[in-house]
């Protein structure tokens, strides 16, 4: 599954060593500059660089990195269509009034801000792509209690972070036990097993939220939730790396100015 | 006789909707027992085990711990919780915490510690189920086996009494199951009193001190394992099988053959029983040594090359540490799981044998082969791991 894909990766990357804030600041950095660009160029610069990182130092299969870089994509076209098509302009090469009061156009502006959005996407897939890679979630958490975020909503996440796979699992078994006798076959069973799946699974997690009860109880559970208090220093070199990017990348920002392409 | 530390005095409950689930039970364990809960499904045996921390409060009767009342105000059950730790039946269920290290930190850390403690609590645990350097691990990427020692730790890590595991060999596969037996035996050595239910007839009869046949929320049989599983009717009425070794020893005894009336528990008191039966020795003339190295304290970097020396030695290892120094050390192992009757077998047949094991196992070795000894007026040499000086020259020279 894609979750756990993401997440046997991140445990396993070359950069999982690497301080979490570095690896934070480097993909929150990229997408700030992606959405401040004006031009094409900086996304895609960034895009390129980052990509490279997760290929080359954090060691990531490029066929795999490709696949999960491709599948947000098909979201992000069905959007820039949408922007090309409703955007409006001056320079039109194409309208159609195809409600009283409602005309779809491409005109150059669309085009060129479509152009602009897409390519702010991949930057940003980019981005939270080596986020996601490189750093396991759990890291993450710890980052996050070290900003002060409330313990509560750590601690929620970190159970629904938990449990999310114990869920997927079951969901997953029911799925097949459901296709091994024909559930999906025609049209009617696939709704009748789809809502079969859903209630299964609905009073499968409501019988593990009370195991969880249960299990925390058993254990003394007075709202405390034990903090991995481990997180490595930053190292100069990466840190100088990260500068090193983030100050290339906010320079081809500024050189590249506001580009259109047509 | 040690000190009483549970008790349930004529507990009874009914589920809110329904079924009466305990029906008058009446029972002790006492401090260092191993008792094995055994039943069909549906015999109230997780019930059961559930009212031994507090989980589930009957509706009339009392259950004690260190024999005073339980009483069921959120302080007391904390402390009682504390000292009773208890491991579900499914380690997915147990395991609440998205790293290793802080689902073994989850008690402790509820207990007040500070953060030095809770980090000693937790490394002291992982070492003990084996499970060094798991401390990053998402429970999710761990295997069943794994996932069960992460959800024992847990529980070790609040230093409980008393240890109450729910099916603890259930979806494991044999090998597994049997490390865990083996985990359980080594904690019961280190103090802590053992309370597992488990339909895994021939693993508790060896295993356990003491059974409790249960059915239909009853006691059928509590007594030393011969016992509670000797009688065919008792047993079969419990939805179980007669262990094998007593299968076969009943048989015997029916088809005429003169065998001697205690029960056999292990392989090797089967053997001694033939051996009665065909009243003569099996055993060579020349009877194999058993050498025991204690992997806390001996010098473990001569091991490989003692172990390289005497080819056709075999070796076995007792306990978490010692099981995962010979994995480290590509020390391979003939036996895992009963490692002392199979390392007398061996000797029977004048075969040497070393046995890897903790402190708190060595003195069970000796004590055990003297045991054997007495009874069947052989002698097996326990040796202790100690390289004299004519076998550290030859280890110079190295193996020719």
């Amino acid at each position: 599954m894609l979750e756990e894909l993401l997440e046997d990766i991140a445990q396993k990357n070359g950069l999982r060593e690497v301080n979490t804030y570095l690896k934070l600041i480097a993909g929150i950095g990229a997408i700030i500059l992606c959405l401040i660009s004006g031009s094409l160029i900086p996304p895609l610069f960034i895009a390129f660089l980052l990509s490279g990182a997760v290929v080359y130092l954090a060691r990531v299969d490029a066929k795999t990195y490709a696949e999960l870089f491709i599948l947000p994509l098909w979201f992000a076209f069905m959007s820039i269509a949408g922007i090309i098509l409703i955007r409006g302009g001056t320079g039109i090469f194409w309208q159609w009034e195809c409600i009283e009061g409602f005309t779809v156009s491409i005109t150059r502006e669309s085009i060129n801000e479509g152009a602009l959005v897409f390519c702010r996407i991949i930057g940003g897939i980019s981005a939270l792509c080596f986020i996601s890679l490189t750093t396991p979630m759990t890291d993450i958490f710890n980052a996050f209690r070290q900003c002060r975020i409330p313990d509560e909503v750590i601690d929620l996440m970190m159970i629904i972070y938990r449990t999310i796979f114990i869920l997927m699992d079951q969901v997953i078994q029911i799925y097949h036990s459901q296709i091994m006798r024909l559930g999906y076959s025609g049209y009617r069973e696939s709704i009748q097993s789809f809502a079969m799946l859903c209630g299964a699974a609905f009073i499968s997690s409501w019988d593990a939220g009370d195991d969880l009860m249960r299990a925390m109880d058993a254990r003394c559970y007075n709202g405390k939730f034990a903090a991995f208090g481990e997180s490595r220093p930053a190292e100069p070199v990466p840190a100088v790396v990260v500068f090193f990017f983030l100050a290339l990348s906010s320079a081809v920002v500024i050189l590249s100015g506001p580009v259109a392409i047509i | 006789m040690s000190r009483i530390i549970l008790e349930a005095r004529d507990i009874r409950y009914r589920y809110p909707r329904g079924m009466e689930a305990i029906r008058g039970i009446s029972f002790h364990v006492r401090r260092k027992e191993k008792i094995a809960l055994v039943g069909p499904n549906g015999a109230g045996k997780s019930t059961l085990l559930m009212m031994l921390n507090g989980m589930v409060r009957p509706d009339t009767g009392m259950m004690l711990f260190d024999n005073l009342p339980v009483l069921y105000d959120p302080a007391s059950l904390r402390i009682l919780r504390k000292r009773v730790g208890f491991v579900l039946q499914n380690p997915d269920r147990q395991i609440i915490a998205p790293t290793v290290y802080q689902d073994v930190a989850f008690g402790p850390t509820n207990l007040g510690h500070n953060d030095t403690e809770v980090r000693e609590a937790v490394t002291c645990a992982l070492r003990h189920v084996g499970l060094d350097g798991f401390e990053r691990r998402p429970p999710h990427q761990l295997s069943g086996g794994e996932k069960k020692r992460v959800a024992i730790a847990g529980v070790l890590a609040m230093d409980p009494d008393v240890l109450v595991l729910d099916e603890p060999t259930s979806g494991l596969d044999p090998s597994g199951s049997e490390d865990i037996i083996e985990l359980l035996d080594e904690l019961n050595h280190e103090g802590k009193t053992i309370i597992i239910s488990t339909h895994d007839v021939e693993l508790a009869y060896p295993w356990a001190d003491r059974a409790i046949l249960m059915k239909g929320g009853e006691i059928l049989q509590e007594d030393i394992p011969e016992v509670a599983f000797g009688d065919p009717e008792y047993v079969r009425s419990a939805h179980l099988s007669l262990p094998t070794l007593l299968e076969l020893h009943r048989e015997l005894q029916e088809q005429g053959y003169p065998v001697q009336d205690k029960k056999p528990r292990t392989v090797l008191d089967m053997v001694r029983c033939i051996e009665q039966l065909l009243q003569k020795p099996c055993y060579s003339n020349n009877l194999g040594t058993i050498t025991v190295c204690n992997v806390d304290t001996d010098n473990l970097g001569l091991v490989p090359g003692w172990i390289s020396y005497r080819r056709d030695i075999s070796v076995g290892a007792m306990g978490t540490r010692a099981k995962q120094y010979a994995e480290n050390s590509r020390i391979h192992l003939g036996f895992t799981y009963g490692v002392i009757d199979k390392c007398i077998l061996k000797a029977l047949l004048g075969r040497d044998t070393l046995i890897l094991t903790t402190s708190s196992m060595v003195a069970r070795v000796s004590q055990r082969v003297n045991t054997y000894c007495t009874e069947s007026g052989v002698h097996i040499p326990v040796l202790p791991f100690a390289l004299s000086k004519k076998d550290a020259d030859e280890n110079a020279e190295g193996p020719s």
